[in-house]
């Protein structure tokens, strides 16, 4: 199947009826958007996209990592007239500060300004009191938000239907990923699946996911030289990095990438109403170096993940300034080594379009130290 | 003006640091009730009790980086697998804490039993205390601040408040002290009035030439950080701004040959205080004002101070300036806020310090120094800078663009 790129997939989509809501970062209300008839795109994932960023870069220093740099990209120049309005919550000191810089450089570039919705996301430790209250009052002030910028109106019925539709489409990453952890596809399809869902509608999400479910083949037989690892990071690491670990042998038995299993891997049975969907859905949402408040939870979560998937090693894709990450991943490493977890930490930068060769070296020398039952791979 | 053995604000300021190190560490060694709280957390609160010490890893680590043992620190956790990308003040925190406050001026910090971070000045923090709380399996309070892009919400006020009544009762919990809310509302007072003989200070820089440089305001910021809520913090300040007042009177100058004014928009640069103060004195500039300095006290978006009478309930007032240190209000509230300040100090140019250190300060002062130059016709110049890191610092080609705005302003005074 042919996949449209990005700014295909995009300008598909605001040609339609409803309107295009850019939204930043990983973990938006879809539901509550879709559900109002407005269409949400989460804008990561932009690499394809936005290869240069140039108006990017008159508005952001150099040391911001690329998400930041290729969404501005997109939002000020190589995408502006493919959204109708942009969506932000309070995961990130660069993001925050996001709202304005875009409105400036839209300016700038002769782009019409854009409305912008914002909510904050409570992100109070759960030994705290309470912040339920909150979040759903700031859920309450979206949806009037929405309603008085669109004229389309709120029901919890259509916001109901949205829900069984992203609770398909997540169900289905859940499937694929385990398609990849049973060697039934690779890495590298899994990843650029995902990628391109991630710019279509909902609708659209679970048709391609579905076919793409539907088209492969059974388990490979055994391969003992495969070895199995979990990735981890902001984003998936760039298709040729994907590449290399297929072709070393490396069978991906889960992954923690937010863009992925941390934003697939779970979201409410029931609720009373939208306001609580969302108080369960940030509550019990799968541990996330941004939501602050899942902290407590995230490391052990992580080594579960490890351990259920029969991973003998751990490979941590950082992205370049997110700090985000890199605070946690020295505690991460030391309790994935003492659990006998080999662990390989590379670093992502807007920079690394070439040179991916590099890596390979590293991922067969990491393949050779689990092979070899080294020091972090008791195999 | 730098710390001046010879001035009696310099000299108080010193010994008021020392005593107030030494009063942490002997209280901690008695058994007070110890809490590492991120500078914008209320201290007025633990004030209320009757023996909580209150100790501010940021302040400690600038502290840390203005000795000269800032890199030594970093380097400590860079070992122990801390990206050099993260926040100097966070490196040097850790690194310090990984050997017990070995090459620490203060001896660092004592052991706390609570972490009280927040979200409002950087959200990194609780990544940071997050650190701590799995290396001492301590409790980690998050004061979850929201960001403001306007005039701070009734909303987000109350939202605020709850929190710190969940933070009085969690220190009561884990204390076993009851919080007296007379003691506080004292506390509250005492940092009210030391914020308007702040102000009195900072007000000194409207003299031509001017009666402080930034560098003093910087340096005599610490005891807010570390002392907010005491009677010493209200007497140190009434002392200094006494002494600044009548030093302008006298005709007494930090650099009497005062050329051109500027503002400095980011944190101190701690490596570099001396040298930098002293190199632009001899070229005639005076680094006069920073937002980071004025803005204690106010509510986003300004830079007047806030009425402690405003309203007689001091958790109110503290919710109501939770949001004042710069960072936590966006765009439009920083230039609202900043724009007094270049008029009233008659600022001839803007040094725009892009610090790699922290990205909430200065991911936006591209489109800042831009607004800045059109609305106010200034020059303004963006350095390079790491607040704590000397590593992170080039001298020589900050001095180039130092140099070449003051070049801007004669040009544009020539024309």
């Amino acid at each position: 199947m042919e996949m449209e790129t990005p700014l295909q997939a995009m300008a598909r989509l605001k040609a339609g009826p409803r309107p295009v809501i850019g939204c930043l970062p990983l973990y938006p209300p879809l539901e509550l958007i879709h559900g109002m008839g407005l269409t949400p795109v989460v804008l990561w994932g932009l690499s394809d996209a936005v290869p240069q960023v140039p108006d990017a870069d008159r508005h952001l220093q150099n040391y911001v990592c690329s998400v930041a740099r290729r969404l501005a990209q997109f939002v000020i120049r190589d995408g502006k007239d493919l959204i109708d309005g942009l969506f932000f919550y309070n995961a990130g000191d660069t993001l925050r500060n996001l709202p304005e810089i875009l409105r400036e450089g839209r300016a700038l570039a002769g782009a019409s300004p854009l409305p912008l919705f914002r909510m904050h996301v409570p992100m109070t430790s759960p030994a705290q009191a309470d912040s339920s209250g909150y979040l759903k009052q700031e859920i309450e002030a979206l949806i009037r938000s929405f309603e008085k910028q669109y004229g389309v109106t709120f029901s919890e019925t259509r916001f109901a239907e949205s829900v069984f539709l992203y609770r398909r489409m997540r169900s289905l990453c859940l499937q694929l990923e385990q398609a990849v952890a049973e060697g039934r596809m690779g890495f590298a399809d899994f990843c650029r699946t995902l990628m391109a869902a991630n710019f279509l509608e909902v609708s659209e999400q679970i048709a391609l996911l579905a076919s793409t479910l539907d088209g492969i083949g059974p388990p490979s037989a055994t391969d003992d030289a495969s070895v199995r690892v979990v990735v981890s990071g902001i984003l998936p690491p760039p298709p040729a990095f994907c590449e290399m670990m297929d072709q070393a042998g490396f069978v991906v038995a889960g992954n923690d990438l937010a863009f992925m299993h941390r934003s697939y891997a779970h979201a409410p049975e029931t609720w009373a109403d939208a306001a609580d969907y969302y108080v369960k859905f940030y509550k019990s949402h799968f541990p996330c170096s941004t939501l602050l408040f899942s902290s407590d939870r995230r490391v052990d979560a992580i080594i579960d993940r490890v351990r259920q998937a029969g991973a003998k090693g751990f490979v941590f894709v950082g992205e370049k300034f997110c700090e985000y990450e890199y605070f946690d991943f020295p505690y991460l490493e030391k309790r994935l080594r003492d659990q006998g977890v080999a662990v390989l930490a590379v670093e992502i930068s807007m920079d690394d379009t070439v040179g991916m060769e590099t890596f390979r070296t590293r991922l067969e020398a990491f393949k050779e130290v689990i092979d070899g039952g080294g020091r972090n791979g008791n195999k | 003006m730098e710390i001046n053995e010879k001035t009696r604000a310099g000299k108080h300021l010193t010994e008021l640091l020392v005593k107030t190190y030494t009063d942490i560490h002997t209280r901690a060694a008695a058994g007070a009730f110890v809490v590492w709280g991120a500078i914008i957390v209320p201290a007025e609160i633990f004030a209320g009790f009757d023996n909580v010490v209150f100790c501010a890893p940021e302040s400690h680590a600038a502290v840390c980086a203005a000795k000269g043992v800032g890199a030594a620190q970093c380097l400590k956790a860079e070992a122990l697998g801390y990206s050099m990308d993260l926040c100097s003040y966070a490196r040097i925190d850790i690194g310090c804490f990984s050997d017990g406050g070995k090459e620490s001026p203060t001896m660092g910090l004592p052991r706390p039993h609570l972490l009280v971070s927040n979200t409002n000045n950087c959200s990194l923090l609780v990544k940071w205390f997050d650190v701590h709380r799995r290396d001492m399996d301590i409790p980690h309070f998050i004061l979850d601040v929201p960001f403001c892009y306007g005039p701070q919400q009734e909303k987000d006020r109350d939202y605020i408040l709850t929190q710190f009544g969940d933070l009085i009762q969690t220190v009561e919990q884990l204390s076993g002290q009851k919080f007296d809310r007379d003691r506080f509302y004292e506390a509250a007072a005492h940092t009210a009035s030391a914020s308007m003989d702040w102000k009195r200070f900072m007000a000194c820089a409207e003299h031509r030439p001017s009666g402080i440089t930034v560098f003093d305001s910087f340096v005599q910021m610490a005891p807010f950080l570390i002392a907010r809520g005491t009677p010493e913090l209200a007497a140190h300040y009434k002392i200094l701004a006494d002494e600044t007042e009548a030093n302008v009177k006298a005709g007494i100058f930090p650099v009497p040959d005062e050329k051109y004014r500027l503002l400095w928009d980011n944190i101190a640069p701690w490596h570099q205080l001396r040298k930098m103060s002293t190199r632009l004195a001899a070229m005639g500039a005076n680094i006069v004002a920073a937002p980071y300095t004025s803005c204690i006290g106010a509510v986003e978006g300004s830079y007047d101070l806030l009425s402690f009478e405003e309203n007689d309930d001091p958790l109110w007032y503290l919710a109501r300036v939770q949001n004042h240190s710069v960072c936590p209000m966006g765009m439009d509230l920083r230039l609202s806020s900043m724009g007094p300040v270049i008029e009233k100090l008659g600022i001839d140019g803007v040094v725009f310090a892009s610090n790699r250190s922290c990205k909430v300060f200065s991911v936006m002062q591209m489109d800042e120094q831009r607004r800045v130059r059109e609305q106010y016709g200034i020059p303004c110049v963006m350095i390079d800078v790491d607040h704590a890191d000397v590593r992170k610092f080039s001298q020589e080609n900050v001095y180039v663009r130092l140099e070449a705005l003051l070049e801007s302003i004669e040009a544009k005074r020539a024309v």
